[in-house]
């Protein structure tokens, strides 16, 4: 099967990149690091996983890990069936990845989420700006860090009166 | 024409409860349908619970041919400038109705992208329980409503710029 034979040489081939490979229910988890993403997402995608079912952030704040964010790219081969998850881990300060929206176009709407939740960066993304937020929104809300109930965000807005004036109030 | 004829013919009524008699029967609502209350409230509007008995019927997506605002769902935070507009644009006189938990109150939605009920922001004249309500719930909340409008005092009334 392909997965298997690209695991065991993927050490080999990208020694600098790959930090573990770990098994999880049957499913494999590859862990490279930030700034190689895009040469392995590359390599991996002309051996067959042609297709990026998701895209998705992880903050390893209280987790613990080699990084305190990991981006993990969930791929999928449609010839074999096989699926395969690649985490590539950024540090805290400066949060910045390669864009793989020119691998996978679906890759251009997921990277601008991370970027509006996370504040992860991606270098070479035709338009990073926020997707679901507010474009004057202060802060990454999925980051542990940020507040559960926000930062007075949702009180923030002027009282609109009554535009006729009722003496007595209806309650 | 005869004493009988008289007293079968004519009607005498104050103004006011000439207005609010027509304006309690024929509220054009506009609902601002954003969670599954909107579509529950489709359900209102459909041949069991039929609003059209009370004379809501004609929904409006337009918020200037509307005189009842129905928030119907959960408001972001993205989406409250968008809804405070639309009340503004509404021509008085107007009421609103807020459907269901997360209108009335966020519901089980506290976070920080939730408004934790629109009457904070915007006036709200009937609030109808439930998560969504059933369509009998938003039946009596127009019941209730038109019951406001009924006792209104047309002297109540004074133009907004001496507020």
């Amino acid at each position: 099967m392909i997965k298997t034979k690209i695991l065991s040489n993927i050490k080999n081939k990208f020694s600098d990149a790959v930090l573990d490979i770990t098994e999880f229910s049957q499913e494999h988890i590859l862990h490279v690091k930030g700034e190689y993403i895009l040469t392995v997402l590359t390599d991996l995608k002309t051996d067959g996983f042609n297709f990026l079912a998701d895209l998705t952030a992880i903050d390893n704040l209280t987790l613990g890990g080699f990084e305190r964010f990991v981006v993990s790219y969930h791929l999928l081969c449609h010839q074999t069936a096989e699926r395969l998850t690649v985490k590539a881990y950024i540090p805290e300060e400066n949060p910045l990845l390669p864009s793989v929206e020119t691998l996978w176009k679906t890759a251009d709407w997921q990277e601008r989420e991370v970027f509006d939740l996370y504040g992860i960066k991606f270098e070479g993304h035709p338009n990073l700006i926020r997707i679901m937020n507010p474009d004057d929104f202060d802060g990454y809300p999925l980051r542990k860090d940020y507040p559960r109930l926000g930062k007075k965000e949702r009180s923030n807005f002027p009282v609109v009166d009554r535009g006729i004036k009722k003496k007595k109030r209806i309650k | 024409m005869d004493n009988d004829d008289i007293k079968s013919n004519i009607l005498t009524t104050t103004l006011e409860s000439a207005i609010n008699w027509g304006r309690k029967n024929s509220l054009w609502p506009m609902p601002f349908g954003t969670a599954c209350c909107g579509i529950e409230f489709m359900a209102v509007l459909a041949a069991r619970t039929d609003i059209s008995r009370f004379g809501a019927e004609a929904i409006r997506f337009s918020p200037r041919q509307s005189d009842l605002l129905i928030v119907a769902g959960r408001i972001s935070i993205k989406m409250m400038p968008v809804l405070i507009r639309i009340y503004e644009q509404m021509p008085e006189p107007k009421w609103v109705i807020s459907m269901g938990a997360c209108a009335s109150t966020g519901g089980v939605f506290d976070t920080y992208s939730v408004i934790q009920g629109v009457d904070q922001f915007i006036p709200v004249d009937v609030y109808v329980p439930g998560c969504p309500p059933r369509p009998e719930g938003v039946v009596e909340g127009l019941m209730k409503l038109q019951e406001l409008v009924d006792k209104e005092k047309l002297s109540d009334y004074s133009i907004a710029s001496d507020k």
